[in-house]
C-alpha cells in the first residue's frame, strides 16, 4: 500500500500529467472567482478533452480543475462578499466582515491556509478511508440522512444568533428556508407546488441567483450607501500586512481547522447530502467554539475563526466525496456524478478494482487534490496584496463592476431572465434582514435541506413506517440535535449565574 | 445597392455547383433541455463534435442549455420562438409526448409539428432485483409472501411509473418508495437492503448487473442488444386496455433521445439533417467513443418518429383518462 502511494505520486510528477494539471488549475482559478459559472458545469464542459488521455492524466486535468474551485471561490466571497461558488457561500458572514474591517489580508490568508489543511485532511480521508468506507457509507441510511439533515438545522439556527431571542429567529428563517424548499414538482405525487404558474419554478428555486440575491445585493447597496471603499476609510498599510497574520491563526485554531476539515470530509463522503452543506455545519461548528456571548456576537461581525471553519470544509469534503465515487461507483454530489462518466470514458469500473489493481490511480487522484491546492495556495499568495488592495478601490469604481459580475453569475444558472429576477427578490429579502438583525445562515441551510430532508422523512416512514426512530443511529442524532439546541441556553443561564455570584 | 451586392455575393457558392451546402460557414445550435452534465447534454456534446464532417459545408456545432421544466421550457423555445432556418436542433426530455397528452399546464407545443431529425438512440427499461433474494421470475414476483421494496426517484421517471404500472397491472407484489435524488443514489439503497430493487434505464443498471449486485428480471417495449430474451410488460397484460396503457408508456422509449427541429423549416435542409444524423451515428469514431462512454447509439429515423407520436397522441379520450391516472409528466 506504501508502495502504491509513492507510485501514485511518481504517476502525477510526470510531466504530461503535471501540464494538464496546471492547465486544469488556471481553467477552475478562474472558474471559482467567476460567480455563477460552478465546477459543475465546468466539469462536463472539460470531459469531452480526456479520450485520449491516459487515467492519470485525465484525473490530474479534470480533478486539478475541480480542486481549486472552492479555494478561489472563496476569494471573491471575502473580498467582495459575492459568493463565487454555491459552496463559498458560507465563508462570506465573517470572511467579508473582516475585509470591511480592513483585514482582507488576514482573512484571505486564513482562508487559503485553512483551505490546503482542508484539502490536506480531505485528501488524507481518501486514502486512510480505504478499508473502512465500505461499512461507514452503508450504516448510513435515509434515516439516518433524514436526522443528519436536522441537526445540521439545529446547529446552524440555534448558533447563528444570540439569546433565546436570536434562537428563535434563528428557528423561524431556518422555518422559512424549509418552506421555500418545497417549491417546484414534488417526487411523491408529482405535483407542481408553489410554482405561481411559470415554468420556471417548476424545478424549485436555483441555489445559485438565491445565494448571489441573498448575500452580494445587500453588501452592494451597504457599499453605495457609504460611498467609501470596502475597506472604508482606513489606512492603506493595514490591508497587506494580515496575510501572514491569517495563516497564523489557522495554526492558531488548529483543532478548530482539523475539526472543520474532518466535518467537511464526512458530508462529502456522505452521498445524497451534497457538497453545499458542509460549510454551513463547518460555520455552525465554528461558531459553537464561542465560550461568552461576547465572543458570539463577534461572528458575523469579522471574527476569523469564520473563515477558517467554512474555508477548511468547503476543500476538504472534495477527498471525502471521491470515496463514494471510487469505491461505489455512487457519486456523492453533481461534480462527481460527472468525474463517474470520466471513469467510463478512461475504462475504469469504479469499485473495489479502484482499491486493488488499479490503487496507483486512486493514490494519483489523492496527488493531485494535494498538489493542485499547493500550486493555487502558492499563486494565491504571489497576489495576495494586489487582491487585498481590492478593498480600497473606491465603491462608485468597484459597483459597477461587481453589478455585471453578480447578474451574469446569476443568469448563467439557467439562461433565463427569471434567475436575475429571482437575484433581485432574493436581494431585497437578503437586505431586509440584514437590516433587521435576522441570520442569513439558517435560511440557506433550511432551503438547501429542505429537499433532502422531506425525502428521506418520506422514504423513511414508507420503508420502515415508525421503527426508523429506533435505530441506534438515528437515536444518536436525535440525543445530538436536542443537545445542540439546549448548549447555548444552558451556556447562558451558567454565564448568568455566575455573573450573579461575582 | 448593398443588399444587391450581398445577395449576389450570397448567389456565388450556389452557382459554384449543385453541391454546395446552406450550412456552409454557419452554426448550428444544439438545444438541449437539461443542465450540463446529464445524459441528454453528453449525447448531445458527443453528435456536436461529430456531425460537422458529415454535414455538406462542415458548420460549426455548439450546445446550448436551458433547463428547467423537465424540458419543457427549450421545447417551447425551439416550437414557437427559435428560427426555421435549420440553424437550431432541440433534444429534450422524451417524455414530453405525455405531458402533451395528459395536457399538462405550459405546454406550448405539438410534438408531431416540430420538424423531426429522429432519436439518437432508444432507452430500454428493466426492472432488476438484489441478486442475494430468491425472486428470479415475474412468477416469483406476483407470488411474493411480503411486498418488494423498489426504490424510485418520483413520478414520470422509469424508475417509479414502470413499477407502478407492473404493481398495479400486472399485480406483481412491489413497493414503490419514491425521492431518492438520482438512480445512483437508489443503487446505493439497494446496496445497503433499504430497497430490493429498482427500475431503469439498462444503462445506468448495467454496470451493477455486472457486478451482480441485482438480476434483471423484466423489461419494457424498446429493446437493447443483450436484452432480448427478458419477459415484456406489455406481453403478460392481462386485458387490452392494461397493454395499451403500458404501450403508452414505453412508447417515448423508441425514440429516446428525440432531436427536432422547429415547425417550418424546409425539407431539404432536414434531410441534409438526417443523413448526416444516420452518417454519424454509423461513424466509426462516434462508435468507439461512445462505446468508452458507455453510451448505446442507434439512429432512429423521422418516420420511424412520427409514427410512434401519431400512435400515442391519438388515443381514444378513455384509454388517456385512464392513462393519467397513473402516469404523470416529471423529471
Amino acid at each position: 500500500m506504501l508502495a502504491a502511494l509513492f507510485e501514485g505520486l511518481a504517476l502525477v510528477l510526470q510531466w504530461k500529467p503535471l501540464l494538464f494539471m496546471l492547465i486544469g488549475i488556471v481553467v477552475g482559478f478562474w472558474v471559482g472567482l467567476l460567480p455563477g459559472l460552478g465546477g459543475a458545469t465546468t466539469l462536463a464542459l472539460m470531459l469531452p478533452f480526456i479520450y485520449g488521455m491516459q487515467p492519470v492524466e485525465a484525473f490530474a486535468f479534470l480533478l486539478g480543475m475541480h480542486a481549486v474551485v472552492a479555494t478561489t471561490g472563496d476569494i471573491t466571497s471575502i473580498l467582495f462578499g459575492v459568493p463565487g461558488e454555491a459552496t463559498t457561500a458560507a465563508i462570506i458572514l465573517d470572511g467579508h466582515a473582516m475585509a470591511k474591517k480592513g483585514e482582507a489580508g488576514r482573512a484571505l490568508g486564513a482562508a487559503l491556509a485553512s483551505s490546503l489543511i482542508g484539502a490536506m485532511i480531505g485528501a488524507f480521508a481518501l486514502a486512510a478511508a480505504v478499508p473502512v468506507v465500505r461499512p461507514l457509507v452503508l450504516t448510513f441510511g435515509s434515516p439516518e440522512l433524514f436526522m443528519l439533515a436536522i441537526v445540521g438545522l439545529a446547529f446552524i439556527a440555534s448558533l447563528s444568533a444570540q439569546g433565546a431571542r436570536g434562537m428563535v429567529r434563528g428557528f423561524i428563517v431556518g422555518g422559512l428556508g424549509l418552506l421555500l424548499a418545497m417549491v417546484g414538482q414534488d417526487p411523491q405525487a408529482g405535483i407542481a407546488r408553489f410554482t405561481l404558474g411559470t415554468l420556471y419554478l417548476w424545478q424549485g428555486l436555483d441555489l445559485v441567483p438565491v445565494l448571489v440575491g441573498l448575500f452580494a445585493i445587500p453588501e452592494i447597496i451597504d457599499l453605495a450607501v457609504r460611498g467609501t471603499a470596502i475597506a472604508g476609510e482606513l489606512p492603506q498599510g493595514r490591508l497587506t500586512k494580515g496575510a501572514l497574520e491569517g495563516v497564523k491563526d489557522a495554526f492558531r485554531h488548529i483543532g478548530l481547522t482539523i475539526r472543520c476539515s474532518l466535518i467537511g470530509t464526512f458530508i462529502g463522503v456522505m452521498p445524497g447530502l451534497g457538497g453545499s452543506v458542509a460549510q454551513w455545519m463547518a460555520y455552525g461548528h465554528a461558531s459553537q467554539s464561542a465560550r461568552t456571548p461576547e465572543e458570539r456576537r463577534g461572528f458575523g461581525a469579522g471574527d476569523v475563526r469564520g473563515v477558517l471553519g467554512p474555508g477548511a470544509a468547503c476543500n476538504s469534503k472534495e477527498g471525502g466525496a471521491l470515496i463514494p465515487t471510487v469505491a461505489f461507483g455512487v457519486p456523492g454530489s453533481t461534480a462527481m456524478a460527472i468525474l463517474l462518466g470520466g471513469f467510463f470514458i478512461l475504462g475504469l469500473v469504479p469499485g473495489p478494482d479502484m482499491l486493488t489493481t488499479h490503487l496507483t490511480v486512486t493514490f494519483s487522484m489523492v496527488w493531485t487534490i494535494v498538489l493542485a491546492n499547493v500550486v493555487t495556495v502558492a499563486a494565491c499568495f504571489m497576489f495576495l496584496d494586489r487582491l487585498a488592495r481590492l478593498t480600497a478601490v473606491p465603491g462608485h469604481r468597484l459597483i459597477p463592476v461587481i453589478l455585471v459580475l453578480v447578474f451574469i453569475g446569476s443568469y448563467t444558472a439557467n439562461n433565463q431572465y427569471a434567475d436575475v429576477l429571482m437575484t433581485l427578490v432574493f436581494g431585497a429579502l437578503g437586505y431586509l434582514m440584514v437590516s433587521a438583525g435576522w441570520p442569513r445562515a439558517p435560511f440557506v441551510l433550511g432551503l438547501v435541506l429542505g429537499k433532502i430532508a422531506e425525502n428521506y422523512l418520506y422514504i423513511s416512514v414508507a420503508r420502515y413506517e415508525a421503527s426508523w426512530l429506533a435505530r441506534p443511529v438515528v437515536l444518536v442524532l436525535i440525543a445530538l440535535a436536542v443537545a445542540v439546541i439546549a448548549y447555548p441556553l444552558i451556556q447562558q443561564r451558567r454565564h448568568a449565574r455566575k455573573a450573579q455570584h461575582a | 445597392m448593398r443588399s444587391l451586392l450581398f445577395a449576389a455575393l450570397a448567389a456565388i457558392p450556389l452557382a459554384a455547383g449543385a453541391q454546395s451546402s446552406p450550412y456552409a460557414g454557419k452554426t448550428i445550435t444544439i438545444v438541449v433541455g437539461y443542465k450540463a452534465g446529464g445524459g441528454y447534454d453528453a449525447i448531445a456534446r458527443l453528435l456536436a463534435r461529430h456531425l460537422p464532417k458529415h454535414i455538406p459545408g462542415k458548420p460549426t456545432i455548439i450546445v446550448q442549455n436551458m433547463p428547467g421544466a423537465n424540458s419543457m421550457i427549450a421545447a417551447n423555445h425551439v416550437f414557437s420562438v427559435a428560427k426555421s432556418d435549420g440553424l437550431t436542433l432541440g433534444t429534450f426530455n422524451r417524455n414530453l409526448p405525455i405531458a402533451q397528452l395528459t395536457k399538462v399546464e405550459g405546454v406550448k407545443f405539438d410534438m408531431r409539428k416540430f420538424v423531426w431529425v429522429g432519436s439518437a438512440a432508444s432507452e430500454a427499461t428493466i426492472l432488476a432485483i438484489r441478486s442475494d433474494l430468491p425472486y428470479k421470475t415475474v412468477e416469483d414476483l406476483k407470488k411474493a409472501d411480503k411486498p418488494i421494496v423498489i426504490g424510485a426517484t418520483g413520478p414520470g421517471a422509469n424508475t417509479y411509473d414502470f413499477p407502478l404500472l407492473l404493481k398495479d397491472l400486472l399485480g406483481l407484489n412491489l413497493k414503490i418508495v419514491s425521492g431518492y435524488s438520482s438512480s445512483a443514489d437508489i443503487m446505493l439503497a439497494i446496496e445497503r437492503k433499504e430497497a430490493d430493487g429498482r427500475a431503469g434505464s439498462l444503462t445506468s443498471i448495467m454496470p451493477f448487473i455486472d457486478r451482480k449486485l441485482v438480476r434483471p428480471i423484466m423489461r419494457a417495449r424498446a429493446v437493447e442488444p443483450g436484452i432480448e430474451k427478458l419477459p415484456v410488460d406489455e406481453d403478460l397484460a392481462p386485458n387490452p386496455r392494461a397493454k395499451a396503457i403500458m404501450a403508452l408508456r414505453s412508447a417515448p422509449e423508441i425514440i429516446g433521445r428525440p432531436y427536432v427541429m422547429p415547425p417550418g423549416t424546409p425539407e431539404a435542409t432536414a434531410n441534409i439533417m438526417r443523413k448526416a444524423f444516420a452518417e454519424t451515428i454509423a461513424d466509426k469514431d462516434l462508435i468507439a467513443e461512445a462505446k468508452k462512454a458507455k453510451m448505446d447509439l442507434n439512429y432512429v429515423g423521422a418516420d420511424e418518429a412520427q409514427k410512434v407520436l401519431k400512435e400515442m397522441l391519438e388515443q381514444p379520450k378513455d384509454v388517456v383518462d385512464e392513462f393519467s391516472k397513473y402516469i404523470k409528466f416529471g423529471e
